[in-house]
């Protein structure tokens, strides 16, 4: 299996839309959504991010590949709160949950990943102006991370296949270890590239 | 352009990778061959101060690497062994975009040159791909546009052939071969070094054979296989 890119070329008005705002927008509804108890509120921010996220233009398909991921989760927090808290506030976690997720889907699918770090490179300048953060160094950060995480997958799989090949149960311990070895010696390797380059 | 190694020595506290190296190269294509673990690799990454010699000088343009690292990395590109390592943006066109940002060129000038040097190795098509899902050949030839896109004045290549099946080793063979820049190649790819000006041949971190490409692999084959 292989990790999809996120964004998805298109030309609608949620592409064409600049980046900082969608990004300013999606900050407010995270802290916003917070505040909101009410459940049809909530149901209706449900409805508006799906909305949204229908409004990218993407396939069914690809939609479900990347969310599917997250049914374990969200199944586990539903099962825990009706359990812990009953039917009702269950589904005012769900929702609140549905509603962001289906929201960062709709940013990360329209916008292009390059815009979203130079938009949080802009929004750090204020702090390296105080002299507490580098901004284009944590701009590279973010964008080493989204080149990587699907990598590092991969190289998750491979071990396991290797492993499988010789017969081998799934073992964490017998996974993890060498696939800590071989991402920091890719680490070393991408630092040396960086260096070359720069 | 002139690279001169001045008795170069790399050495850790257990072992000695380059046992010091004396050589002149003014040479178009120069090859490099030898045994794994023979010191080919640390002797290009020489070239443009990713390894730094432990004792005497590498010169390359005028410049000694030890105290003008900068404008060396201007100078000299490098192709790495795993080209997958090179590309850090998780798009081809943002990671082309990532060396040139250095040098401040207009928006407009720098898309243009991002996207001829894609064209030049006929992956144009490729720059809006993400980085994570090119083939093999894909991402050698991704990786060597941008290392050409920084216009550099030497390009030095790192096995450039080892991973590739037969028609993406073809490409990366022509695109190295219409390089107007010098280029030094470090390979176990013999018949890449046909035509090529002067290949050295470095066996236990001494350079044993250096040579027109013919004599020099001969004396490979004859002492190395």
């Amino acid at each position: 299996m292989m990790i999809e890119p996120l964004y998805i070329q298109g030309n609608r008005w949620l592409h064409r839309l600049p980046a900082k705002y969608k990004l300013a927008a999606l900050v407010a509804a995270g802290i916003g959504l917070f505040f909101i108890q009410n459940v049809w509120a909530l149901s209706g921010a449900f409805v508006v991010s799906g909305a949204l996220v229908w409004a990218t233009g993407v396939s069914a398909g690809v939609w479900w590949r990347q969310v599917r991921g997250l049914i374990w989760v969200v199944l586990t927090i539903g099962i825990f709160a009706v359990v812990f808290q009953g039917w009702l506030p269950a589904a005012v976690v769900l929702l609140r949950i549905g509603a962001l997720v289906g929201l960062a889907m709709a940013v990360t699918l329209s916008t292009r990943s390059s815009d979203l770090i130079a938009v949080c490179e802009r929004a750090l300048l204020p702090l390296e102006r105080l002299g507490w953060v580098d901004a284009s160094k944590v701009a590279l950060a973010l964008a080493l991370t989204l080149r990587f995480v699907p990598e590092i997958w991969r190289h998750y799989q491979e071990i396991r296949e290797a492993q499988a090949a010789r017969g081998l149960a799934r073992h964490p311990v017998a996974l993890i270890v060498p696939l800590i070895v071989r991402t920091l010696k890719r680490a070393q390797q991408v630092a040396q590239a960086i260096d070359a380059r720069s | 352009m002139l690279i001169e190694f001045d008795h170069a020595v790399v050495a850790t506290s257990q072992s000695q990778a380059l046992r010091g190296v004396s050589v002149s190269l003014d040479q178009h294509r120069v090859g490099v061959i030898g045994p794994n673990g023979a010191g080919k690799s640390t002797l290009a990454k020489l070239l443009n101060g990713l390894v730094l010699p432990t004792a005497g000088r590498v010169v390359v343009g005028g410049l000694d690497t030890r105290h003008d690292l900068k404008a060396i990395r201007r100078q000299v590109g490098f192709v790495f062994q795993n080209p997958e390592n090179q590309i850090v943006y998780p798009i081809v066109r943002e990671d082309m975009a990532f060396g040139l940002k250095a040098q401040r060129l207009p928006a407009q000038e720098s898309a243009q040159r991002i996207q001829a040097s894609l064209d030049a190795l006929g992956v144009g098509h490729l720059a809006d791909r993400a980085s994570h899902t090119l083939s093999g050949g894909e991402c050698q030839l991704v990786a060597m546009a941008s290392v050409l896109v920084m216009q550099p004045d030497l390009i030095v290549f790192d096995e450039p052939t080892t991973q590739l099946d037969l028609r993406n080793r073809n490409c990366v063979v022509r695109a190295v071969a219409s390089l107007r820049q010098q280029a030094v190649v470090v390979t176990h790819d013999l018949e890449l070094l046909q035509e090529f000006d002067r290949v050295l041949v470095v066996v236990d971190g001494q350079i044993a054979a250096d040579d027109t490409p013919g004599p020099a692999i001969r004396w490979y084959r004859e002492h190395c296989a």
